[in-house]
């Protein structure tokens, strides 16, 4: 204690110096009182680095040179023995999705969408991109614990890479990626990483999600790298210099298990805003859970509330960006080769993948007007081995919902339309094995049949030899980038003859011009009443305080 | 007398009142792009650079951004600035019609609308230059035929890269050094 003292009393001594007569007065009163040390005079220790209360670099179980991402996920386990068992119960980890209405499974392992279609037979390059390591093939055991990969979303030092071909693993050495480019990615120090994870950022969670569909915003239209920084204008909740939320803050979650999914999504909310500390079964990845469902000042507002989702009027556009989204995949393009015979690639005016020999031909936009449907939270899926009818646009979902449905709201939707295989005979969309080095990968030997063949084999799918092309279509719910209330969709925007809702049935619009006749006959009738009603009390009513008077 | 007095009168109202009415729509034009906007922005640059008669690009702006920056949404809008010193000099050396500069450089935007189209706004040059002498008249006659090449599309050509930043003007806009020397 004696040393802390001297120096306590040495640091007020010179406070006094500087600070004046009255200082010193105030520190001899507190010396006087035999005080412990006087808590204004010691030295302000430096802030620590991080909110949570363990560094992780601390912790001798992670004083090791891994060589593996496993043996890191193995230590993880040492302290936290529950973690993995819940990662295996999440979608990040099972890729699948179950609905609860149909019991329908769902899910990347169990659909083939009109993007890269499926993970099937392509495990080595999709799993990139899945919570684990070492799922290759359809023998990956997914009740090893050690094969939860905690770093893909704990990481915080940004160097934890994950590349296609790995299984999941991330860089053990320095690779050149992509092959051919000259560019290479450094083998990640899985030590420094394990040392240093924290909560999951918006990094953690874009590597995958920013980058669905196999480049930066492709797939969802409303998630892109843009995200990582965005302004106020693109994202008023993430906006980096205001309220600067990250993906957690709304997808809260528990047990592993996060909130908010595309394959279940909370489509209509009701009820107040969430009362922390009050239970409650509100999804928290919803704007009412933190908005109510009356939040507006204008009751006029509040009253659309039971029928137009929050997202219709404050995401006017979405993909606002020099980035854009994907709109459309054509696969049967994919195999045709460049004038010289070679494979070729080919970039659009904004210099965004257009046409790869590999992979088809690709359509982009940027700030795009959303297509308006009803949707209930509910979609039904294609999934692998279902019949298709090749004379119509085949569903990849069909969204629930409609006018009479109370569940259901007028949904901004981003419509991905696709050409991609299916057996002319069987009548089911294919599987095909694209990734790879083999002579069956479409993208080594740009020969379909074989590609197909290997798909349907892996996926344990009848193959008729026979494939042709299809037009395919998928709809996803858009919930974010959320613009500033200013830029909120206007009343005319949607109240107007070729407004933004025109192509929703079921409902009586004003101004939308495509109203029942008779009932806009009846409601001028019942107004032009009104006014000569109020025409005659009046008149009636001079007539006779003049008769009176 | 009256009759006829008060007739000329009349339509002089009348036509007074039809030029106030459709005076915006013939002094600017807009069309509907087939492409999406930067495909529409790249191939009017690509014709800007094939037409001849001294065309050069001098600008790309994005008047949006500014709104943006603001905080605030905008569909995207972009400004294409083009000139020819073959047009641009003889009404620059005029100091009667100098102050047409005011025109300078060419543009050509195009943006997107609530409709999800791309749409392309055009100055009826030929019609405004009639309206300031028979020089004038004739170099903005020439622009408009120009102009209408500018939107000419083949769409079986492959769409070309969108040029960003001008060549001589770095940073975008109507550089000071920008070849098109307007």
């Amino acid at each position: 204690m004696l040393p802390i003292r001297r120096i306590t009393l040495s640091a007020l001594a010179f406070s006094a110096l500087l600070a004046g007569p009255n200082a010193f007065a105030v520190a001899t009163k507190t010396d006087a009182l035999a005080a412990p040390a006087p808590v204004t005079a010691v030295p302000a220790k430096p802030k620590p680095a991080s909110t949570s209360t363990a560094d992780h670099g601390k912790f001798k179980e992670l004083q090791k040179n891994f060589k593996t991402g496993p043996e890191v996920t193995e230590a993880c386990l040492i302290c936290h023995n529950e973690a993995a068992k819940q990662v295996q119960h999440t979608k990040h980890w099972t890729w699948e999705s179950v609905d609860p209405k149909t019991g329908q499974k769902r899910g990347k392992k169990n659909i083939i969408n009109n993007y890269c279609t499926s993970p099937v037979s392509n495990e080595k390059d999709c799993m990139a991109c899945h919570a684990g390591y070492g799922w290759k093939d359809s023998s990956f055991d997914f009740t090893v614990e050690k094969n939860v990969d905690c770093l893909v979303c704990h990481d915080t030092t940004a160097t934890y890479r994950k590349l296609p071909g790995d299984a999941g693993h991330p860089v053990y050495k320095r690779t050149e990626f992509p092959k051919g480019s000259g560019k290479f990615v450094e083998a990640v120090d899985l030590r420094k990483v394990a040392q240093s994870i924290g909560k999951p950022s918006r990094t953690n969670c874009g590597a995958c999600h920013f980058f669905g569909g196999g480049a930066n915003g492709a797939k969802h239209g409303d998630l892109s790298s843009s995200l990582q920084h965005p302004d106020r204008y693109l994202d008023v909740h993430m906006d980096e210099k205001g309220l600067n939320f990250t993906c957690a803050t709304c997808h809260s979650t528990s047990s592993h298990q996060i909130s908010g999914s595309r394959y279940n999504v909370a489509a209509a909310v009701k009820g107040p805003a969430h009362v922390r500390g009050k239970e409650d079964t509100v999804n928290p990845a919803s704007c009412q859970s933190c908005h109510g469902d009356k939040p507006h000042p204008l009751a006029r507002l509040n009253e659309h509330t039971d029928k137009i989702a929050c997202q219709a009027c404050h995401i006017p556009e979405y993909a606002r960006d020099a980035i854009g989204t994907e709109r459309s995949w054509d696969w049967s393009q994919a195999t045709v080769m460049g004038p010289d015979g070679k494979p070729t690639v080919r970039k659009d005016s904004a210099g965004r993948r257009a046409f790869d020999s590999k992979k088809g031909a690709w359509v982009w936009e940027s700030y795009v007007i959303p297509d308006y449907r009803w949707f209930n939270g509910a979609s039904k899926f294609q999934v692998i081995g279902d019949k298709i009818d090749p004379g119509k646009t085949v569903l990849i979902n069909e969204v629930g919902g409609g006018p009479n449905d109370p569940d259901s709201r007028i949904w901004p939707t981003n419509v991905h339309r696709g050409k991609q295989p299916y057996d002319k005979v069987n009548l089911t969309l294919t599987l095909q094995h694209t990734g790879g080095e083999d002579d069956t990968a479409l993208w080594h030997n740009y020969d379909w049949q074989k590609a197909i063949t290997a798909g349907m084999k892996a996926g344990g799918l009848p193959y008729s030899g026979q494939y042709g092309f299809v037009n395919t279509e998928q709809t996803w719910p858009i919930t974010h980038m959320v613009a500033p209330k200013g830029d909120a969709l206007t009343c005319a925007q949607c109240h107007s003859v070729n407004g933004r809702l025109k192509e929703i049935k079921g409902i009586y619009m004003p101004g939308r011009g495509d109203n029942n006749k008779l009932l806009d006959a009846a409601g001028w009738i019942v107004a032009l009443l009104t006014l000569l009603g109020v025409i005659a009390h009046g008149a009636g009513r001079i007539y006779l305080s003049n008769r009176k008077g | 007398m009256l009759k006829v007095i008060g007739g000329f009168f009349a339509g002089v109202v009348v036509v007074g009142l039809l030029a106030y009415n459709y005076m915006g729509s013939l002094m600017f034009r807009e069309v509907v792009s087939p492409f999406g906007e930067e495909e529409t922005v790249a191939r009017i640059q690509q014709n800007i650079q094939n037409v001849g008669n001294g065309w050069a690009l001098s600008g790309l702006r994005n008047p949006g951004k500014a709104v943006e920056a603001a905080g605030g949404n905008t569909l995207p809008v972009m400004m294409i600035e083009a000139c020819s010193t073959k047009y641009s000099g003889p009404i620059l050396k005029d100091d009667t019609v100098r102050f047409l500069s005011i025109l300078m450089p060419c543009k050509v935007a195009v943006y997107k609308k609530n409709d999800g189209k791309t749409y392309i706004g055009l100055m009826n040059a030929g019609l405004m230059g009639k309206m300031f002498g028979p020089m004038v008249g004739e170099i903005m006659g020439h622009v408009a035929q120009d102009q209408a090449k500018f939107i000419l599309f083949d769409p079986s050509k492959p769409a070309p890269e969108m040029i960003k930043g001008m060549p001589g003007a770095p940073s975008g806009g109507s550089g000071a050094s920008a070849p098109g020397g307007c």
